[in-house]
């Protein structure tokens, strides 16, 4: 790495504090993860306020002809529409705070009535999709790296390939196969662990790919290094060294990955949702971007970026934790 | 190096954390238990309450938890059903309604001639934004409850037809003490008399349902009486078509509606699933053309675009033929409907050229559309693709091109449903997608009189057409109880409707179902729109 | 997926140092050419043809298609591929191979507008926050920094949101989804070379900043953009078809392959060619743009 890089090579801001102790910079990093939702939040609210339209439309469902100039003014009030919009903004925030995230333009109910039951199958499916998805990318790494040129070939064709495949299109074709025709798993749903694996399985084909070629270019890094000829001349094999010392290296910058792949999830898994008929935040952001029910994107939006936002801290911290050897630069040897 | 000696504890612990989260998730078979009847329905239901707006999904799942004043048989003869008997005054102006007093609601109000009153007020409220029963009660005047069992409906004009709208769900009686609540929480839980009452809704997901064990008032088109025979109805609301099917397929949900026609064929070969068709009585599924503007302001424009476009072609390749083709305003189920007008406008390239070029549309441009005065023959075509099947949004692609192929630039503008509604209630487009089911020939009134080119909720008159023969005819034809004259009177409509090519008829809405039939057995259609009628089903007994 | 953000700055900083006024073609430097052609492996080579192929497709259909791919037959839908018909036809009787070879264009054309609109984005954040003072470069960073807070496509459903759906507004959103990732990349690529001998050459030389801007320092930052372009186009095109896909990007009746792929989903069973062939053709869009660019790029960073 390039002296002059100043940006940590995980891509994390970097903090301004000096070496102190963890619990400072820990505090310190907190702080600006609070700022930066924030900030997230602030931004979104405004940008969507841009969205032509009126939301009385929206709100209404395409009235009748000329609803009355009461209606109008009844439901102006109701949804705080007659605010000014700085005002608008700061009971958002305010209501953020108690978890009040509104009320949907479309539904009529508040917005978590909504959001509630979507969160958790989002979750799961992006847990599982991550979890999938590094089983493929270490097996490829596993059995194909430094096993001669052919096996390597082939692994690193794989992986390409994997990488560009569309998700959606994974999805379907998985779909077509498994379910429909073979009828392994259930065609669409959400009831139980038999109907996550397809839609899982989809987004994580294209993950897996993608981070095999991380751990791949790690993997071999790792390999040449001094430990690992020192672990082999002390007579372990070569799938112990594989396993114990090399992988056991690859694990950090793996858990970075990780939390950035958990953010591509969350916010791709709207195509999977799609296909298998499942609840979930993206279908509810998708459905509402086409409706225009400004609340529930807001809501969506606020959520999958806290979420991210808090994914990052964590890996931040567990980093330090691990390694305390991580500068403010962000390099490891 | 890093000497810890857990390396593998934050995995290890990711991994139990992502196994908690996975494991846990809602009953494990695929299979629902034998006393829960699962429901597939293909559109999304926006309110739960059939008195706002009102939608064929609207009316199907409020068919569960919703009686009506009055029923019908399958002649379309009136019999009791919340109400007992009723009078007609002489000039048909009073309905005096004798309503049971042994119904309570589900939240435990008792049934009585002040929910009459109530609900009726409420369909024709504006704010209730009631689109198809406030439709329905433009005759309406008001209501008086002379006791707890007498409510006496005065309307403002004679309605043949009031009967018979009011044996439709979307007509149906819900508890006055519900109706208070604030609208969007009526449209999350209505509360009726019905054999089933709502328990659970996630939006956009599904409605969960359970028995109404003091069901006593079951209509006399029913085949038993007191509570259902199955315990829960589960209504999920599946949008895709193939998802949709292949739930059904792998024995997921019990039965479906909007069969998708591309599964027609393979359905008919299962022998676990039966179909299960109808076509209903209304106006047919048409484009409906605004007349209020250029450039179907001009009849022989009109009948220009309805000789250039090829339905039949259409329906027998998307629709694989599923479809009964409908060539005039009535739908071939409904009263009184003539099959004159079925082969009004054959598909004519000749004659449809020559027709816009009389009219003026002489110009070609370098694209091959037409153009008069330099500015070129544009339709536009303001369409939610979503509230649409597959199939139907198929077809107006094929009719777009066809109608190239004449000169005709339809421009389909997809839109979210609010912005396409309200240009749809402001006559801000040259085509609109319609259809309109009823159980009476009257709805030629609704779709196509002066009178209904303003509503709150949407605007049933789509094509603006405002003509005072029309309207003395069908008003003429509702004052009067006499068949033959009756069907004198909706002829000449039909006639007017055809002549005038207001609307481009595509084919007869129909109720297509398909039910598995190795667990549950007898999910008939009910008489007054057909739709799919939970009440009467029960288990297979499995041997 | 982001091929084009982690592998690059997992493996260090993009491609090379920056190399002021060295002229391109040295009698050293085409014979170095020359030995690099040799040693491209075979995929590559494979790569590059379809991808050649898929340009062609873009720019020049007429060469390609038989049938108009906008003219409905309905006597004819769902054909099964056949010698007339070589990927069959749809629900409307269109033939399929016209269509995505027609669609070629277009959703080439929306990854390539994306990633050149992320790229300027990105760039313009970058290179300024590269050149600037602390203070500018802080900001630039936070701001950076927040945007980077929504992951994936959200950016680019927010920008959808705004905006409305269709072609130009999905590329507009790629675009945006794609720029924090550039600009961070681009921030990198400048403050390197900043810190290069030719720049500190060239200021103790006493020429003017805005000399050494726009005549050192741009020219080595844009320099590896092609690379980068090639490594993005490919996810710019899953991207884009996938907004297709969801409703959010093309249009019916567009001949654009995430929207076929979405019509063709509901006919799976009965006609799996219409839904197969245009995810065949993202793939390999994806596939040989990201080959291609990644020997490139490995090229470009052999040659320091």
């Amino acid at each position: 790495m390039s002296a002059a890089a100043t940006t940590s090579h995980t891509g994390l801001p970097r903090t301004t504090a000096t070496a102190g102790s963890a619990g400072r910079v820990i505090l310190k990093r907190a702080a600006g993860s609070v700022f930066v939702l924030w900030a997230a939040v602030t931004l979104t609210f405004f940008v969507l306020r841009l969205t032509p339209g009126d939301p009385v439309t929206a709100i209404l469902g395409g009235a009748g002809s000329s609803p009355s100039p009461e209606t109008v003014a009844a439901v102006k009030a109701q949804y705080g529409l007659d605010q000014p919009v700085f005002v608008q903004y700061l009971d958002y925030l305010a209501g953020l705070a108690t978890g009040n995230f509104g009320t949907s333009y479309i539904f009529k109910v508040p917005v978590l009535d909504i959001l509630g039951p979507q969160i958790l199958p989002t979750f799961q499916l992006a847990g599982l999709a991550l979890v999938f998805a590094w089983a493929i990318a270490l097996a490829f790494t596993l059995l194909t790296v430094g096993r001669g040129r052919v096996r390597d070939g082939i692994g690193r064709g794989i992986e390409v390939f994997f990488a560009a495949l569309p998700p959606f299109w994974v999805g379907i074709m998985l779909a077509l196969v498994f379910a429909v025709i073979l009828g392994w798993f259930p065609v669409a749903g959400d009831d139980g662990f038999k109907s996550l694996v397809l839609p899982a399985l989809a987004l994580a084909i294209p993950l897996g790919g993608f981070i095999a070629q991380v751990t791949r270019s790690s993997f071999e890094e790792a390999r040449a290094q001094p430990f690992v000829l020192s672990a082999r001349a002390r007579g372990l094999s070569d799938l112990a060294v594989r396993l114990g010392h090399a992988l056991r290296h690859a694990i950090l910058p793996g858990l970075t990955l990780s939390a950035w792949a958990v953010g591509s999830l969350i916010s791709s898994a709207v195509v999977a949702e799609i296909i298998f008929a499942r609840p979930g935040l993206g279908r509810s952001l998708v459905d509402a971007i086409i409706n225009r029910d400004l609340p529930i994107t807001l809501a969506v939006v606020v959520i999958i970026a806290a979420v991210y936002i808090v994914v990052n801290l964590l890996v931040d911290v567990l980093y330090r934790v691990i390694d305390p050897r991580i500068t403010e630069k962000g390099a490891t040897a | 190096m890093n000497q810890r000696n857990a390396p593998w504890a934050p995995t290890a612990a990711a991994a139990v954390v992502l196994l908690a989260l996975t494991g846990c998730g809602g009953s494990a078979s695929a299979q629902p238990a034998d006393d829960t009847f699962v429901f597939a329905t293909g559109k999304d239901i926006s309110c739960l309450d059939p008195h706002v707006n009102g939608d064929m999904p609207q009316a199907s799942i409020a068919a569960n938890y919703l009686d009506s004043l009055v029923s019908q048989d399958k002649d379309g003869k009136i019999h009791p059903w919340l109400a007992e008997s009723w009078k007609v005054s002489e000039d048909g102006l009073t309905y005096t309604f004798k309503v049971r007093d042994d119904v309570t609601f589900t939240d435990g109000t008792k049934f009585t001639a002040e929910a009459v009153k109530a609900n009726l007020d409420h369909m024709v409220d504006p704010d209730t934004q009631s689109g198809t029963a406030g439709g329905y009660l433009k005759p309406y005047k008001s209501t008086d409850v002379v006791d707890d069992t007498t409510a006496v409906v005065t309307l403002n004009r004679p309605y043949a037809a009031f009967l018979e709208v009011l044996a439709q769900p979307f007509l149906g009686i819900e508890s006055p003490t519900a109706l208070k609540r604030p609208q969007a929480e009526n449209c999350n839980s209505p509360v009726g008399t019905g054999p089933y009452k709502i328990v659970d809704y996630v939006p956009q997901s599904k409605v969960s349902l359970v028995r109404n064990e003091d069901y006593n008032s079951a209509p006399p088109f029913a085949q038993h009486q007191g509570p259902a025979d199955i315990k829960n109805l589960e209504w999920q609301i599946v949008p895709e078509d193939s998802t949709r099917y292949g739930l059904l397929r792998a024995g997921q949900v019990d039965a479906l509606d909007l069969m998708p026609s591309v599964h027609f064929a393979e359905a008919e070969a299962d022998k676990n699933v039966a179909l299960v068709l109808q076509d209903r009585p209304g106006n047919p599924t048409n484009l409906m053309l605004n007349t209020t503007r250029a450039p179907f302001d001009d009849l022989r424009v009109r009948q220009a675009f309805l000789q250039s476009v090829y339905v039949e072609a259409g329906i027998n390749s998307v629709y694989f033929g599923t479809v009964t083709q409908a060539g005039g305003p009535l739908a071939s189920t409904t009263k009184f409907y003539s099959p004159d007008f079925e082969d009004a406008y054959q598909p004519d390239p000749a004659k449809a050229a020559r027709l816009l070029d009389e009219a003026g549309w002489t110009g070609r441009d370098k694209d091959g559309y037409r153009t008069k005065d330099g500015k070129r023959l544009v339709v536009h075509f303001p369409y939610t693709p979503a509230i649409w099947p597959t199939a139907h949004q198929a077809l107006v692609t094929q009719l777009q091109a066809s109608g190239k192929q004449a000169g005709f630039d339809v421009r389909i503008e997809t839109g979210d449903y609010a912005s396409v509604s309200e240009q749809g209630n402001n006559f801000d487009y040259d085509l609109r997608a319609d259809y309109w089911n009823t159980n009476t020939a009257d709805v030629l009134r609704i779709v196509f009189s002066s009178e209904y080119t303003e509503s709150a909720g949407f605007v049933p008159n789509g094509s603006g057409f405002r003509n005072k023969e029309f309207d003395k005819i069908v008003n003429d034809a509702l004052a009067t109880d006499d068949p033959a004259v009756r069907e004198k009177l909706y002829y000449r409509a039909q006639q007017i409707v055809s002549g005038n090519a207001l609307q481009l008829p595509l084919y007869n809405q129909a109720s297509q179902l398909a039910v598995r039939t190795d667990r549950f057995a007898n999910l008939t259609l009910e008489p007054s729109l057909s739709l799919p009628y939970i009440y009467d089903v029960s288990a297979v007994k499995q041997s | 997926m982001s091929v084009a953000l982690e592998p690059t700055t997992a493996r260090g900083s993009l491609a090379g140092s920056p190399r002021p006024g060295q002229p391109a073609s040295s009698p050293r430097g085409t014979a170095k050419a020359a030995a690099a052609l040799r040693k491209t492996p075979i995929g590559v080579w494979i790569a590059a043809a379809l991808l050649a192929f898929l340009v062609i497709a873009a720019v020049v259909p007429s060469l390609l298609i038989r049938q108009d791919p906008f003219v409905i037959d309905p006597a004819t839908a769902f054909t099964a591929p056949n010698a007339e018909h070589w990927f069959g036809t749809d629900q409307n009787g269109r033939d399929v191979f016209s269509r995505v070879v027609a669609g070629t264009g277009q959703s080439l054309l929306l990854g390539l507008a994306a990633t050149a609109i992320g790229l300027v984005l990105g760039g313009l954040l970058g290179i300024t926050a590269g050149v600037s003072g602390k203070w500018l470069d802080s900001a630039i960073c936070r701001f950076v920094e927040i945007l980077f807070a929504f992951p994936g496509l959200l950016l680019a459903l927010i920008v959808i949101a705004v905006s409305g759906t269709g072609t130009v507004t999905a590329a507009i959103a790629v675009g945006v989804g794609t720029a924090p990732g550039y600009a961070r990349m681009l921030r990198t690529q400048t403050l390197q070379v900043i810190a290069s001998p030719y720049v500190e050459t060239a200021l103790s030389l006493g020429r003017s900043r805005s000399h050494i801007l726009w005549r050192t320092i741009v020219p080595n930052v844009v320099r590896p953009l092609f690379v980068l372009a090639t490594l993005g186009v490919g996810q710019a095109i899953v991207w884009a078809s996938s907004l297709s896909f969801l409703g959010l990007g093309a249009q019916p009746p567009a001949a654009e392959w995430g929207a076929m792929l979405a019509d063709g989903r509901n006919y799976i069973q009965l006609a799996w060619w219409i839904a197969a062939f245009p995810g065949i053709f993202i793939t390999l869009a994806a596939l040989t743009t990201t080959v291609v660019g990644r020997h490139l790029q490995q090229r470009l960073e052999a040659e320091v």
